[in-house]
């Protein structure tokens, strides 16, 4: 009997694979667990629907299949074998072919193993897909039946290194990655849902910048990364948040739900494919230089592919982090169900007036995207106000200590 | 540059080692005052003398014996098989015999000694005169296979097989004996276990030998043509030793790998590349191994079923157009 992705809910079309409790070859019972489901909406365990010997796995933990898609072949107890083929089945004609030629064009009717619901991949395609790190969703294949071939996968590549659509006058259509889409619907979400507002505040950062140039050296000796104004800001926003509660808070329904910690959310960018947002648990229980090695250590984490799922969840309050590309003010849009994010902008030295003199200090601008529902401007502000008294006024010197 | 016959080719090659070691003799049936059966050697008794050019009785076994017995003695013979089917009745000595003596005298014993042979399709013998049976002898170790599809190969391989201190089985086509090239004036002596890239492109490889390799060139051209293919040509030219260094650079290149055969599919030569493409640069090919080849099946006489036999110009166009997306 053959197992197919089921479906979980009226508007799921597909489903991930996500574990497998059974080996081929493997005894399974009815209603046994046998294997777990991750879709839009739900993540459940499946049972096995008759009882018998597991023989076939047909899509593998982590790929995603239409609903309905063949994952499994059980066979049963008491049936003959052959009423789904088994792999051998599709092999070993009885007698030598008559000619190649009749032979080629009796396709395999293979199960797409491995190729997710496309066509079989290609072992250079494998491979290629492998080296650069790529999801075979996310590349329009050009060969038989709308198989991958390797000049797609090297087209891509080539595509995504001079970020220019490939050649052909109507552009080429390029389908979103699964983190593409995720974060493609998540903001989508937000913009619809939510009324944000965006407050900014221009924030002096000469108190910053005389601790953080006097420990620079000794730091990135210590620690082989440097010190950038990040972990300032976040250590800043730490402080002022418990003044202002209902930043650090989750619209639910009518209510808001105001957090006791703060588990800062760290927006960092993956090349192009899309937003991940890593979360740094408890932030404002830790020490300055804590909080900037665990800013670091998640954000690496994002970088390589590392992130565990509790790394991720739990976020009430996110600073988005643009300055290093030289911008003087973003307005970011709000992770739901949280109600307010930071976007930290370039630090740049400017003339400031410094009572009737001018001088040059570095300068940049803070601004906050706010869920307008959660809370007004003046409270906003307020606590905008708060971040930059902390941020310019602050024995910086002392926390680096 | 001189244009010559794939045929005068041969005889030019005898001649240049012929002219260059005394040691060298031609032996076989009316190779010498007939000039060959197919005219390949033409003019070596007048200019060479009947004791280094000789006729034989109707006795393939009596040649291929006279031959290993002059080899063993110090001669460098060449030996003539009319047709290559008429190995098999010779194939003890060829088999078991010549392409063990070096293995079983401790090296005390070499046979350096040439069979050349008329092999494959075209001329409408029928099942038991137009066969394909290089791959008979690339089974067997012990023997170094040559199969060249131009006159320019035809004789600088000739030359290095008789240079060679081992058995070496030359097989000519009958079917490109008429084909014309140029021939390198003067001296000439190729490689031995060496292919060559005829033509560069960019989507498949595909191998070809013998007379395969003009069909597979002129597939190569209508694909451009009319597909958009791309194909890189090599001509394989020898069995054994295999330069697989060349077969695998140019499958890593495409990613995809064709194999033109002659022979008949089961065993055929391109079976044991298709083997080691597989072994090698499995992570390299976009797609699977095709063979085209003869089907496993005697080969008819009649015209129109030869044709349909032997794999032809539209047969490679209409699978590699099939299978190469």
């Amino acid at each position: 009997m053959d197992v197919v992705m089921p479906q979980l809910g009226e508007t799921v079309k597909e489903g991930t694979v996500t574990v497998w409790h059974k080996k081929v070859g493997e005894r399974v019972e009815a209603n046994e667990p046998l294997f777990e489901v991750n879709t839009d909406k739900v993540e459940t365990e499946v049972p096995a629907p008759v009882t018998g010997v597991l023989t076939d796995i047909l899509v593998a933990e982590g790929a995603t299949v239409d609903v309905g898609t063949r994952l499994a072949v059980i066979q049963e107890d008491g049936k003959p074998r052959g009423a789904a083929p088994a792999p051998e089945a599709v092999r070993a004609p009885a007698a030598p072919p008559p000619s190649d030629s009749s032979r080629a064009a009796r396709r395999p009717a293979a199960p797409a193993r491995g190729g997710e619901d496309g066509p079989p991949l290609s072992p250079v395609v494998r491979k290629l897909l492998a080296e650069h790190g790529l999801d075979p969703s996310a590349i329009t294949g050009t060969g038989a039946g709308g198989r991958i071939t390797r000049d797609d996968v090297l087209a891509y590549v080539e595509q995504r290194k001079s970020g220019a659509p490939a050649q052909g006058a109507a552009g080429e259509r390029v389908p979103f990655s699964k983190i593409r889409k995720r974060t493609a619907e998540q903001m989508a979400l937000s913009w619809r849902t939510i009324p944000h507002v965006l407050q900014a505040v221009e924030v002096d950062f000469a108190a910053v910048d005389r601790a953080r140039t006097a420990q620079a050296e000794a730091w990135k000796a210590k620690e082989g990364w440097a010190l950038t104004y990040l972990p300032f800001v976040a250590f800043a926003a730490c402080r002022a948040l418990p003044e202002f509660p209902a930043v650090n808070a989750s619209l639910d329904g009518d209510a808001l739900v105001l957090h006791r910690r703060v588990n800062l959310g760290v927006a960092v960018d993956l090349g192009g494919e899309g937003l991940i947002v890593p979360v740094v648990k408890a932030a404002a229980d830790k020490s300055l230089p804590d909080l900037a090695r665990a800013i670091h250590a998640v954000s690496e984490k994002a970088r390589t592919g590392r992130l565990a799922p509790d790394d991720v969840t739990e976020a009430t309050y996110t600073i988005s982090n643009s300055g290093s590309f030289g911008t003087l003010l973003t307005a970011p849009i709000i992770n739901p169900p949280q109600v307010a994010i930071l976007s930290t902008d370039a630090v740049t030295r400017k003339p400031v007036a410094d009572g009737e003199r001018i001088v040059v200090h570095p300068v940049g601008v803070l601004a906050q995207s706010f869920d307008h529902r959660a809370f007004d401007g003046a409270y906003s502000a307020a606590f905008l106000r708060k971040l930059k008294q902390i941020l310019e006024t602050r024995d910086w010197a002392s926390d680096l200590r | 540059m001189a244009e010559l016959t794939y045929r005068d080719a041969v005889a030019a090659g005898i001649a240049q080692e012929m002219d260059r070691d005394p040691r060298v003799v031609f032996l076989g049936e009316d190779i010498a005052a007939a000039g060959g059966v197919f005219k390949a050697t033409v003019g070596l008794l007048e200019r060479f003398g009947p004791k280094r050019v000789r006729d034989t009785p109707i006795s393939e076994q009596a040649i291929i014996g006279a031959a290993m017995g002059a080899a063993m003695t110090g001669l460098r013979p060449i030996a003539e098989i009319m047709f290559s089917d008429f190995l098999a009745v010779c194939w003890d000595m060829i088999a078991n015999e010549i392409a063990k003596a070096r293995y079983m005298s401790a090296g005390q014993m070499t046979l350096p000694l040439v069979i050349r042979t008329a092999n494959g399709s075209g001329a409408r013998f029928g099942a038991q005169h137009s066969q394909s049976v290089e791959n008979w002898a690339m089974a067997v170790p012990g023997l170094k296979v040559v199969a060249p599809s131009t006159p320019a190969d035809v004789k600088g391989l000739l030359a290095a097989a008789i240079r060679d201190p081992d058995p070496v089985v030359f097989f000519e086509h009958k079917g490109l004996y008429a084909t014309k090239g140029e021939v390198p004036e003067g001296e000439h002596v190729d490689r031995l276990g060496t292919a060559k890239v005829l033509r560069q492109g960019s989507d498949v490889t595909v191998l070809a030998l013998a007379a395969m390799v003009p069909r597979a060139l002129q597939a190569a051209e209508r694909l451009q043509s009319e597909d958009g293919i791309s194909a890189t040509v090599v001509d394989v030219r020898s069995l054994v030793p295999l330069d697989t260094k060349t077969i695998l650079a140019e499958t890593v290149k495409t990613g995809r790998l064709y194999t033109v055969e002659e022979n008949p599919r089961l065993c055929g030569w391109g079976a044991e590349i298709a083997s080691i493409v597989a072994e090698e640069c499995f992570y390299d090919l976009d797609g699977p191994v095709v063979r085209i080849t003869t089907p496993h099946v005697p080969l008819p006489a009649a015209d129109a079923l030869e044709d349909a036999t032997v794999p032809s110009v539209d047969r490679i166009v209409e699978t590699i157009r099939r299978t190469a997306g």
